[in-house]
């Protein structure tokens, strides 16, 4: 079995099983800690504002955003970059059509997809740097803070590296990194993705319950 | 201020928009790819290329497919004589000397650390700060140093890979490098532009050159020893910063036509931008390493501007005291000796405007 | 783990539920919420980031709550045991640097309930016995009396009967079967006592039956502020037992931020019952009596007025329309400060923190940014403070700044305006 085929096949299913696995039980658990039962009368409904709590929180206000704009624009250039290389990149339609689901759906041209990926760059890179040159973001980062954006930086990188698609070794070394980072997955913060529907959705239910304004 | 600031930047970027548009005014021509393709036996599998793939021209070139071999406007050339000065120039000067540049530069930059060692703090550390940079600036300069060290790195691997690395590594490993150089180089290129722009409109109040900029010149900067009035950016500082602007459109608008050369039909303008470009991003290269030189190992206290936004009082008074004073109010005390900046250092609006 | 890091760990866990599980799994260390902070804003010392303060039970819980925290046990990769040494290193952070405000909650991509947090985090501190000075002394107090002031019901006799006099109506102390009971806050039976003759004359007028209990005059929740939960739970269920033994069928919040969280939102979770009467602010009734027409609106004050918003009332308590539309009733000039609403600043003294004397200078730098908000606005005669602590803390900043401005509050200002019969 060559390289490329190991980390494409075995490897790739193990990581993406541990990857399957581990956060869904990781999200699971969260939801097992459970909570008391809320005896405080509540004057709205807890559900709408788990709801509108998911929603409100992708939104910045404006007072705050003031001084934030450099963070909000990184962070949303970031993740719709991600998302659109992750989502409609042809390579990854074929790897899923191939591998996992058997069909396919409309991919990028290449120039969408050039423009995507330096989206996802940009942001990266600029979140990433303010986490180095702020002092607060000095204090507050760890190891998992740096390892999470340089193992995605590096699976994206590696992926625009093999865009010549001419060169198996380029593609395994991509499709290595993406079975470190599948692996690395769940037991990081890179888990935000799963998790952060959990913590908007109890503040937002928690206001919900309080008649709160969001 | 904000204003002249939003003219510069717009002026910026016009320059740069007319020059390549209007080098290639005459020769917008459909893309060279787009050419009358069957598109109905398609070879292996869709892909990020579409059905242009280039690894499918190969394939196509070898199977002796027709149509394939001239893609449009240089059609009917079979040899351009230029094209074998231009291969001369390129590989007797610039790859010949480029990579003695750079190396003379570490050298350089050894021994001066050798020799003169660490910039210290006269005074050591004061433990107040003033603020220096605002978080805006610093993320776009290391925004703009990411990029530039990834551009850096993969321009060099294709400039010099095939004298420098082939041998080392052998042919087959090197066109792996250089494959995955070109694709990094041209996807990052255009980030560079975003860089450059955003850079330039935060960075350039204050860069101006002024009267001080010829005494600190006369004082060797104080460099040598003795003692070089600065403001918020000294001579050498300056003439970085304008380089980064100068250069840095120069290697954007020759970038700009390599990276889409179906713009210009005009072969030699290509022949002349390829030399333009690895020049002026082998001089900036080579600034750049005095740059990081001096900014990490070689100063000390010059990082924190980087890193926190904040220098320590007496890093300001000792290379930057006209903009010590400016900014508290306070002598510093380069010019008033013993005192030590008791005052209000806080003014943080006052230079977060910078 | 020593003994006194022990306690307060198991304290934590004990308190973290899949919200604040879900809080401490999902936070990105974006470092949004330190712009949100008061005392961060007012120090720009990074060790007031929100987040940050909450590290140690973020640590607790990696490292003995956390979903495959076990598997990370195995490859060490949990976080280190949270120690005492920490504990005491973070007691200033929780106790003094922040007034649980929930502020930090509107710019957290993640919705991070820190104010929350904190408030369950303090529950370790002081089974750690870790706790600042000032709070002590107040909770002694309210361990002895019920109020954090020591107010007594001596003190509140003589008081009641200095209003009777000045408005010329009666207030009846116990009156079984009354609709409505009231409970004052310790500053406003010893600094603004108005509010009881203001009652008097809004309730007189509105026709509202209503009383004071001998047994439980105090509002203010120093076991909510403290963390001490075995205290809170006293002071709640002291209330619960006048409200019952008297039958009434409200009891009314007082102008007092705190206050209203802790009987309205925690109170029946303390007591582990629902309540028998419904709990209503000061300022809901007010706003429900005028809608009704009971107490319409006369001349109004003339004064240029801003409104400082209460974090415990509108923030975190959800009463954001009714003191604008009372106070539109009262005001002819009334004008918002920016950022209005529920992303108002705090004034900094919040959440048990101007009981605190060790954090005195950092209320007062916090308070600076409230104050410049204000100026901001231009000449202003007055701010509408609905919250009788913010009160005092407005009151003690303004003579700390030397600022010339009045302090009203919100029902003093209704009754004045009154339309008269
Ligand atoms: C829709 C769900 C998601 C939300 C709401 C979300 C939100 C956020 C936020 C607020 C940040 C902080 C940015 C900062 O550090 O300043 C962040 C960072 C990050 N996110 Fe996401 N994210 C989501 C999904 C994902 C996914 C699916 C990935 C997987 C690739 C991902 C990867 C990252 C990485 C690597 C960072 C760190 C960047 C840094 O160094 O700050 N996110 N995310
Ligand atoms: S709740 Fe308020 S005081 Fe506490 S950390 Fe958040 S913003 Fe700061
Ligand atoms: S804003 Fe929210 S997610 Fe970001 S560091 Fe603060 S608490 Fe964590």
């Amino acid at each position: 079995m060559s390289f490329l085929q190991i980390v494409e096949g075995p490897l790739f299913y193990i990581a993406a099983a541990i990857f399957l696995i581990g956060a869904i039980w990781r999200v699971i658990g969260i939801i097992k800690i459970g909570h008391k039962r809320d005896l405080a009368p509540p004057k709205g409904s807890g559900k709408v504002g788990f709801v509108a709590g998911n929603l409100r929180h992708f939104l910045p206000r404006k007072i705050f955003a003031k001084r934030t704009w450099v963070h909000i624009i990184a962070g949303y250039s970031f993740h719709f970059g991600l998302f659109a290389l992750l989502l409609f990149a042809a390579p990854h339609i074929d790897f899923a059509r191939d591998r996992i689901l058997g069909f396919d759906w409309p991919a990028l041209p290449r120039w969408g997809f050039i423009i995507a990926a330096q989206f996802a760059f940009a942001g990266l890179i600029m979140l990433w740097v303010r986490r180095f040159s702020d002092p607060v973001m000095r204090l507050i980062s760890d190891w998992d803070d740096h390892i999470g954006s340089w193992l995605t930086f590096l699976v994206m990188l590696t992926g625009c590296l093999a865009l010549q698609e001419s060169h198996n070794a380029l593609k395994a070394i991509h499709m290595l990194f993406v079975d470190v980072w599948l692996i690395y997955f769940p037991f990081s913060r890179l888990m935000h993705a799963g998790t952060f529907f959990l913590s908007r959705g109890y503040t937002g239910a928690t206001y919900g319950r309080k008649g709160m304004t969001l | 201020m904000m204003l002249h600031r939003l003219i510069a930047a717009i002026f910026f970027i016009a320059l740069m928009l007319v020059s390549v548009t209007t080098i290639n005014a005459q020769s917008v021509r459909p893309p060279g790819n787009a050419v009358n393709q069957s598109t109905d036996e398609q070879i292996g599998t869709s892909n990020t290329l579409g059905p242009d793939s280039q690894s499918k021209y190969w394939h196509d070139l070898r199977q002796g497919k027709s149509g394939l071999s001239t893609t449009g406007r240089s059609g009917g050339l079979l040899i351009q004589a230029q094209g074998e000065q231009w291969r001369l120039i390129r590989k007797n000067y610039i790859i010949k000397y480029s990579g003695w540049v750079l190396a003379a530069v570490l050298v350089i930059l050894v021994l001066f650390f050798l020799i003169r060692g660490k910039i210290r703090l006269k005074g050591g550390r004061s433990g107040q700060t003033i603020s220096r940079f605002s978080l805006p600036h610093r993320t776009a300069h290391w925004f703009m140093a990411s990029i530039f060290i990834m551009l850096g790195l993969s321009g060099l691997i294709l400039l010099l890979g095939r004298t420098a690395l082939a041998p080392l590594i052998g042919k087959n490993v090197y066109s792996i490098f250089a494959s995955a150089a070109m694709q990094g180089h041209n996807l990052f290129g255009p980030l560079f532009i975003v860089a450059l722009v955003w850079m330039y409109y935060l960075f350039v109040p204050g860069n101006f050159f002024k009267m001080v900029d010829l005494k600190w010149i006369l004082k060797g900067g104080g460099l040598i020893g003795g003692h070089a009035s600065a403001g918020h950016y000294n001579f050498g500082e300056k003439v970085w910063f304008w380089a980064v602007a100068i250069v840095g459109l120069l290697i954007s608008i020759t970038g700009i036509i390599l990276e889409f050369p179906w713009l210009s039909a005009n072969l030699q303008l290509l022949q002349i931008s390829t030399i333009v470009h690895a020049i002026g991003a082998v001089g900036l290269i080579a600034f750049a390493l005095g740059h990081i030189y001096i900014g990490t190992i070689g100063m000390e206290g010059a990082l924190d501007s980087m890193t926190t936004g904040d220098v320590d009082v007496n890093w300001a008074k000792e290379h930057h005291d006209l903009w010590y004073e400016e900014v508290t109010g306070e002598k510093s005390a380069t010019h008033d000796q013993g005192e030590t900046g008791h005052a209000q250092v806080y003014s943080q609006d006052k230079i977060t405007g910078v | 783990m020593s003994a006194v890091a022990q306690k307060a760990v198991s304290k934590f866990l004990e308190f973290i539920d899949a919200d604040i599980a879900a809080y401490a799994e999902s936070c990105v260390h974006c470092g949004e919420c330190a712009e949100a902070c008061h005392f961060y804003l007012a120090t720009k010392d990074p060790k007031y980031t929100p987040t940050y303060k909450l590290f140690p039970l973020v640590k607790a819980y990696k490292r003995h709550k956390a979903p495959l925290s076990g598997l990370k046990k195995m490859l060490g990769l949990v976080p280190a045991e949270v120690t005492e040494d920490e504990l005491r290193e973070w007691e200033p952070l929780v106790y003094d640097a922040c007034t649980m405000c929930g502020r930090c909650t509107l710019v957290c991509p993640m919705g991070i309930d820190i104010a929350g947090t904190i408030r369950k985090m303090r529950e370790g501190f002081v089974a750690a016995g870790i706790v600042p000075e000032g709070l002590s002394v107040a909770a002694a107090n309210a361990e002895r009396t019920g109020s954090p002031m020591g107010v007594t019901l001596k003190a509140l006799s003589a008081q009641i009967v200095r209003q009777e006099k000045e408005t010329g109506i009666k207030i009846e102390i116990d009156k079984k079967g009354a609709d409505y009971m009231a409970i004052l806050s310790s500053m406003e039976i010893m600094g603004y006592p108005e509010i009881i003759g203001a009652y008097a004359k809004l309730f007189k007028q509105a026709g509202v039956s209503w009383t004071i209990s001998s047994e439980a005059f105090e509002a203010t929740n120093v076991g909510v502020q403290i963390g001490d939960g075995k205290m809170a739970k006293m002071l709640v269920q002291r209330i619960v037992d006048a409200a019952e033994k008297l039958k009434v069928k409200h009891v009314i919040s007082p102008e007092c931020g705190h206050a209203y969280g802790a009987l309205r939102w925690a109170g029946p979770n303390m007591v582990g019952k629902e309540f028998s009467f419904k709990v209503v602010h000061i300022i809901e009734l007010l706003d429900q009596l005028r809608r009704e027409g009971r107490i319409p609106a006369g001349e109004k004050d003339g004064r240029r007025m801003t409104l400082h918003d209460p974090c415990q009332l509108i923030r975190r308590g959800g009463l954001l329309q009714e003191p604008r539309t009372l106070l539109d009733d009262s005001c002819s000039d009334f004008i918002e400060m920016e950022g209005a609403g529920i992303a108002n600043l705090c004034c900094g003294g919040g959440g048990g923190v101007s009981a605190n004397e060790r954090a005195r200078e950092l209320q007062m730098a916090a308070f600076a940014q409230k104050l410049k908000q204000i100026n901001d606005l231009g000449d202003i005669d007055a701010v509408v403070v609905p919250c009788a602590n913010c009160r005092t803390v407005f009151e003690d900043g303004l003579d700390e700044f030397e600022v010339d401005l009045e302090v009203v509050g919100l029902g003093e200002l209704v009754a004045e305006t009154l339309a008269s019969k």
